[in-house]
């Protein structure tokens, strides 16, 4: 059956469909090919591969018995690294179906365990080495502790250059007869950041509205996905209506559910585009600052974050 | 003999106030072993949950098997002291009735407490009492499952009153009957506050002279609101969360929620700066586990937050309760097809429920006007109409 999701619809299903990781997916080809892997370390960001990858992989290994040999579990979604090993412990119990000797884990977001449980996911992997070959993901190779890096081959991945983005919407635009203008190319790379998946997604999106996609609809979709509304929280504070402010700030933490830290990222970035005088501006980013540091130190970052909003009700007022 | 123990009730049919619970539990009782094998009784403190299981035994000739949350702390306790009672059924004559009190009361650090419960509800022979306060804890999900809920309600001011009455008149203590309706008022439901209040004034000469516990948190924590927001800063304002029957994190937020209401400008920067360092004190006291730095954030909450004014205020402020809390619950309420959305979509497309949350704005828009892919997802209607609105 053909997904009605463009992610799995046009997700690659063999190692030349890959665009912009030629230097892994050459290796990792041939390595396929000679009916043997080593376990396997993918790193890099997001939607840039690796689990399309690692799925290219069992397919071709196992052909039309990938789904008894193949267990894809994720790292941040499991609930510690016990329920992960009793899950391989189950897997990997039974003999493999077939001509190859291993079955496969992927463990994606690998670098979400912590250091410890990457110590206890080490022995799991020398415990089952004979029947299984582990495939691990993660965003930055840095975070997986070097005992487990030093039993894997590691393959780097990167975010995807423009060409690459071009090369899977003009596909895409094809088979779905969309109409894409060219600057909508333009919106879709920078509003994507060389995510492949996301840039999909944001496609689909766009184009569940209109077949026809210009820069204009792509741009208001983007928007739709950033938490916008901290300018208006802002907004309301400088105005002197700090209830308001309030009220609103919680308002979108809770329904977007994004943390203290994010909030105080966004608001940092939104600053620069404050109607205030420069050296007010350089102010907040100090309170700013000040306010992130404590909300490390303390408990409650709405507590926190309140206490930043009303050093912009002062703002407002021309104060400090 | 407290008097609370002497008054407690022997039958279910001197329970006063709660008829409704008494007819349940005389059902549960009589119909054991056909439907679920444990009854939580939960309500405010001295509605008389314990005294229905006690009274409950009795009248149905059973020998209660007590536990305090205090007696079993851990996991081993809990098997220790409980699979006796319940394996060597035929060794003991009378007939068991376990009685689980203040279930709420067991921290989460008893790791392993509350599932050996659960465990426990499943083999027991005998019906199985539980009270609590709250059970609406997401740690008590499971248990709440197992169990039929029966809630108590607060105990009405005529009641309390009446029962106070007559107590009073067979200890013989000739108190005031003014005296004794504004005890009712102040108990608030709490039938066992009221008999408390009555052994104390019964011990005391002079009653009329002590002011009674105030009962009412209400009142205290508007008391204090009021003099920290209005009043010049003072020494004795330090102190003034001691007579507030609640603890420093809810003060915190009666805080939080009331700074606007009162102060302004740089008042209210001030005022917020302030609760923001109580509030990192807070944070090292969790994290460091260094008690002695409630000394500092009792200190910014009071008389910090006097300091912010200029001036003494005047004038009538009404203070309105915290409602973050209830907000975030109902929030949670919401979500809850959102994150069952997530977790079918991110199987389906192989990423992770926490990475799919992040995109959910894009993921709704592509779900929302596409049945088919509401069908590949196996989307039921309730999360069909969730992505939709």
């Amino acid at each position: 059956m053909v997904s009605s999701i463009w992610t799995e619809r046009y997700r690659p299903s063999t190692f030349s469909e890959i665009v912009g990781q030629d230097n892994s997916v050459k290796r990792v080809e041939s390595l396929t090919n000679s009916m043997n892997i080593p376990h396997m370390l993918f790193a890099g960001p997001a939607g840039t591969g690796k689990s399309t990858l690692a799925l290219i992989v069992v397919k071709e290994l196992y052909k039309e018995n990938w789904k008894e040999n193949y267990l894809e579990l994720n790292a941040s979604d499991e609930r510690g690294i016990n329920v992960v090993r009793e899950k391989v412990k189950n897997f990997a119990r039974t003999k493999s179906i077939g001509n190859i000797p291993f079955k496969i884990i992927f463990l994606d977001e690998a670098d979400a365990l912590t250091p410890e449980a990457q110590q206890a996911l080490r022995r799991t992997m020398e415990n089952y080495s004979t029947t299984c070959r582990f495939i691990l993901s993660c965003n930055y190779s840095s975070k997986i502790i070097d005992p487990i890096q030093s039993r894997c081959a590691i393959f780097k991945f990167k975010l995807l250059e423009k060409k690459d983005v071009e090369k899977v919407i003009v596909k895409i635009a094809e088979k779905e007869k969309l109409d894409i203008k060219p600057d909508a190319v333009e919106i879709l790379y920078e509003g994507c950041e060389g995510d492949c998946r996301r840039c999909i997604n944001i496609l689909q999106s766009t184009a569940s509205i209109s077949p026809l996609i210009s820069a204009e609809l792509v741009a208001t979709i983007i928007s739709n996905t950033k938490p916008r509304d901290i300018k208006v929280v802002l907004d309301y504070a400088l105005s002197g209506d700090f209830q308001s402010a309030k009220e609103k700030l919680l308002d979108i933490m809770l329904k977007e559910s994004i943390s203290g830290q994010d909030v105080i990222k966004a608001i940092q970035k939104e600053i620069w585009n404050l109607p205030v005088e420069p050296t007010i501006k350089v102010k907040l980013t100090e309170k700013t600052g000040e306010t992130e540091f404590r909300i490390v130190e303390g408990s409650d970052p709405f507590i926190q974050l309140q206490s930043l909003l009303a050093s912009f009700v002062l703002a407002g007022l021309g104060k400090e | 003999m407290t008097l609370t123990e002497k008054y407690r009730p022997k039958n279910l049919g001197e329970i006063k106030g709660q008829d409704e619970a008494v007819v349940k539990i005389k059902y549960f009782i009589k119909n054991f072993g056909k439907g679920k094998r444990a009854i939580i009784l939960y309500g405010p403190p001295g509605t008389g949950k314990t005294s229905i299981a006690c009274a409950a035994a009795k009248e149905n000739d059973l020998e209660i098997f007590e536990l305090n949350a205090s007696d079993f702390r851990n996991k081993e306790k809990l098997s220790t002291i409980l699979k006796p009672a319940v394996e060597q059924k035929s060794l003991e004559k009378k007939n068991k009735l376990i009685l689980v009190d203040e279930v709420d009361g067991i921290s989460e650090l008893d790791y392993g407490g509350l599932p050996e419960l659960i465990r426990i509800i499943d083999l027991t022979p005998y019906p199985m009492i539980i009270t609590a306060n709250d059970i609406w804890d997401k740690k008590f999900n499971l248990l709440r499952k197992k169990c039929e809920l029966l809630q108590l309600k607060e105990i009405s001011y005529n009641i309390i009153k009446t029962i106070i009455s007559e107590i009073s008149a067979i200890e013989g203590l000739s108190i005031d009957s003014d005296f004794i309706t504004e005890l009712s008022i102040k108990a608030k439901g709490d039938l066992r506050a009221a008999i408390n209040d009555l052994q104390t004034l019964s011990r005391l000469k002079d009653y009329f002279s002590i002011i009674l516990d105030e009962r009412n948190k209400e009142t205290d924590i508007f008391n204090s609101l009021r003099k920290v927001f209005k009043e010049k800063p003072t020494n004795e304002i330090m102190g003034i969360f001691d007579s507030v029957n609640m603890s420093i994190d809810d003060i915190m937020l009666w805080f939080e929620e009331n700074i606007p209401a009162e102060y302004k400008g740089e008042e209210l920067a001030r005022a917020y700066d302030l609760l923001s360092k109580a509030d990192i004190f807070k944070g090292r006291i969790y994290k460091q586990q260094y008690w002695r730095f409630l000394v500092y954030e009792n200190i910014f909450l009071s008389y910090g937050i006097a300091s912010a004014k200029k001036n003494s205020k005047t004038g009538f402020t009404s203070y309105k309760k915290p409602s973050r809390i209830l907000q975030i619950w109902m929030n949670n309420q919401k979500t809850i097809q959102k994150k069952s959305i997530c977790e079918k979509y991110s199987q389906y497309v192989h990423v992770s429920q926490k990475r799919a949350m992040n995109e959910f704005p894009i993921i709704k828009q592509i779900i929302k006007s596409n049945p088919n892919i509401q069908k590949e997802l196996k989307l039921d209607e309730e999360e069909i109409e969730y992505a939709q609105l």
